[in-house]
């Protein structure tokens, strides 16, 4: 029986893919030669209809655009973690993608336990913290929950270490964010930042808050909140000076392409409207130079709910909230 | 036969200067870190004495190693939990955090969420989710179900390091030493939060 029901629910999680308008279904991201191709969810693992109805919009963006992993914010099983849970919150609504050979790289949150590490198909190899590189690109996963000394150690060897031309870190705690409900880890920053700074660091993902935003560069960093891909606190985001752009109506992911020194993304509804989109120069190795955000690649005004406004190219950084 | 050493060359008299003199005088600065040492002391050996006897259980059951199964995480976990708890079912509360540890602790606690930093370390907790009362013990496993409160990062670098394995997590306004391989309770300090 369990066996049917499952077959069911992958049933349905294709179905709600094929039956998605295909004008709603619009890519924005280039499809280079050679590029590095991920999407991004956080705070997903609840295992309601909701989560199943995004990882289908997943499914039918897939196809489209066809990454080969996937990184998860944390959160990925909310709530109780039996055998069963493992199923219903990650295995069944991603089971197309898994089949499809895409990896998931998990970081765990706050409603995580440690010993998820240990499951073959979050891809922590047993860690709680780890790096691995995809192309011209390196990934450094952490484990904010528990910024211990030997992580910060770690995480500064590590960036030391890496000639990667793209540094990219995520984790489950925000260091910026408009959520009413969170808000920015300020304590967190204070410890991470400066080694984000001294080390090159150009973007980072984070969760927690449940809903999408994308920070204005601060010292020249990218911030994205991506904590809606399961979990939603409806009109939650309250845009301050930090906002570059943001999203708290319904569910989202993130597609990413890494082109050479173009970093696209393009964040996506459970509808599949395109919420946000553009693109990030990877800046010469100089303290004073500024990314540069290019809003809305190929996506039509209409659809683009929330765009890239004000970011200065020249001049301190916005004050940190 | 014995030989004296003895220190004539004036490199080597500079080289104890710039070495040893430093370390001296920030021992006469601070001697309340003697003090810590002195109270960290048993808490340290008691730690150690711990990740042994896990690391002991852990090899009496089969290598927890990635896995496609979540079933196998699931019993290894409890599987460790019970023979933990089975070799300390006579542990009771202070028996890791000892006298000394636990006012030592509860002042460090105090000094930074009460400091001119305090409400960064107030501010890491109270973003979480709202503080839930949550009765606590010895060997109880440590609830899947509610979230975890980050313990505060400024706060750790001031608090005696941990093995891996053993962590410092808040549950309301007690602070647990937690396994976090077999997800039990070690000890406990209740009202360790001002």
């Amino acid at each position: 029986m369990p066996t049917m029901r499952c077959s069911v629910i992958v049933t349905c999680v294709a179905l709600a893919a094929l039956s998605l308008p295909l004008r709603a279904q619009e890519l924005t991201l280039p499809l280079k030669k050679d590029s590095v191709r991920f999407a991004v969810i956080g705070d997903m693992g609840d295992g309601t209809k909701q989560q199943y109805a995004l990882a289908g919009q997943m499914v039918a963006y897939h196809s489209k655009f066809p990454f080969d992993f996937v990184i998860m914010l944390g959160d990925n099983l909310i709530g109780r973690k039996n055998p069963a849970d493992y199923q219903k919150k990650f295995e069944l609504p991603y089971k197309p993608l898994l089949d499809a050979g895409v990896k998931f790289y998990a970081t765990l949150g706050n409603h995580d336990v440690s010993n998820e590490r240990f499951y073959k198909l979050f891809n922590m190899n047993g860690q709680q913290y780890y790096t691995y590189k995809k192309g011209n690109v390196r990934f450094f996963v952490l484990d904010s929950n528990y910024m211990n000394p030997q992580q910060l150690a770690w995480l500064e060897k590590e960036l030391q270490n890496s000639g990667a031309d793209w540094k990219i870190c995520y984790f489950h705690h925000p260091l910026y964010s408009s959520g009413a409900y969170h808000g920015s880890s300020v304590e967190l920053r204070l410890l991470l930042e400066p080694l984000f700074i001294k080390y090159g660091v150009q973007v980072v993902f984070a969760g927690h808050d449940h809903v999408y935003e994308r920070v204005k560069p601060q010292h020249g960093i990218h911030y994205f909140t991506e904590g809606a891909s399961g979990e939603l606190r409806k009109g939650n985001l309250r845009k301050t000076d930090l906002t570059a752009a943001g999203y708290d109506q319904d569910r989202t992911f993130m597609l990413v392409e890494i082109a050479g020194d173009e970093f696209y993304f393009q964040t996506i509804s459970r509808v599949g409207q395109t919420v946000d989109s553009g693109m990030i120069q990877r800046a010469a190795k100089t303290a004073a130079s500024w990314p540069k955000v290019r809003p809305g690649q190929g996506g039509s005004p209409d659809r683009t709910v929330a765009k890239a406004v004000g970011v200065k190219l020249t001049g301190a950084p916005p004050a940190a909230r | 036969m014995k030989r004296r050493i003895r220190v004539t060359h004036p490199l080597l008299w500079l080289s104890l200067l710039v070495f040893v003199a430093p370390g001296f005088a920030s021992h006469q600065r601070q001697p309340q870190d003697s003090e810590a040492v002195r109270d960290f002391k048993p808490f340290i050996a008691r730690v150690q004495a711990y990740v042994k006897m896990q690391k002991k259980l852990e090899a009496s059951l089969p290598v927890l190693k990635p896995t496609k199964d979540p079933a196998q995480i699931v019993e290894y976990q409890q599987a460790l939990a019970r023979k933990i708890a089975d070799a300390r079912r006579d542990a009771l509360q202070g028996d890791i955090f000892t006298h000394e540890a636990t006012e030592r602790i509860r002042r460090i606690i105090h000094r930074s969420f009460e400091g001119p930093e305090g409400h960064l370390a107030r501010r890491t907790m109270q973003q979480d989710t709202p503080f839930k009362v949550v009765a606590m013990h010895v060997n109880d496993a440590f609830p899947d179900n509610i979230p975890l409160t980050t313990t505060p990062p400024t706060l750790m670098l001031k608090l005696p390091e941990l093995p891996p394995g053993l962590a410092y997590r808040f549950v309301g306004r007690t602070l647990v030493l937690k396994d976090i391989k077999a997800e039990l309770v070690v000890d406990l300090i209740p009202n360790a939060l001002p």
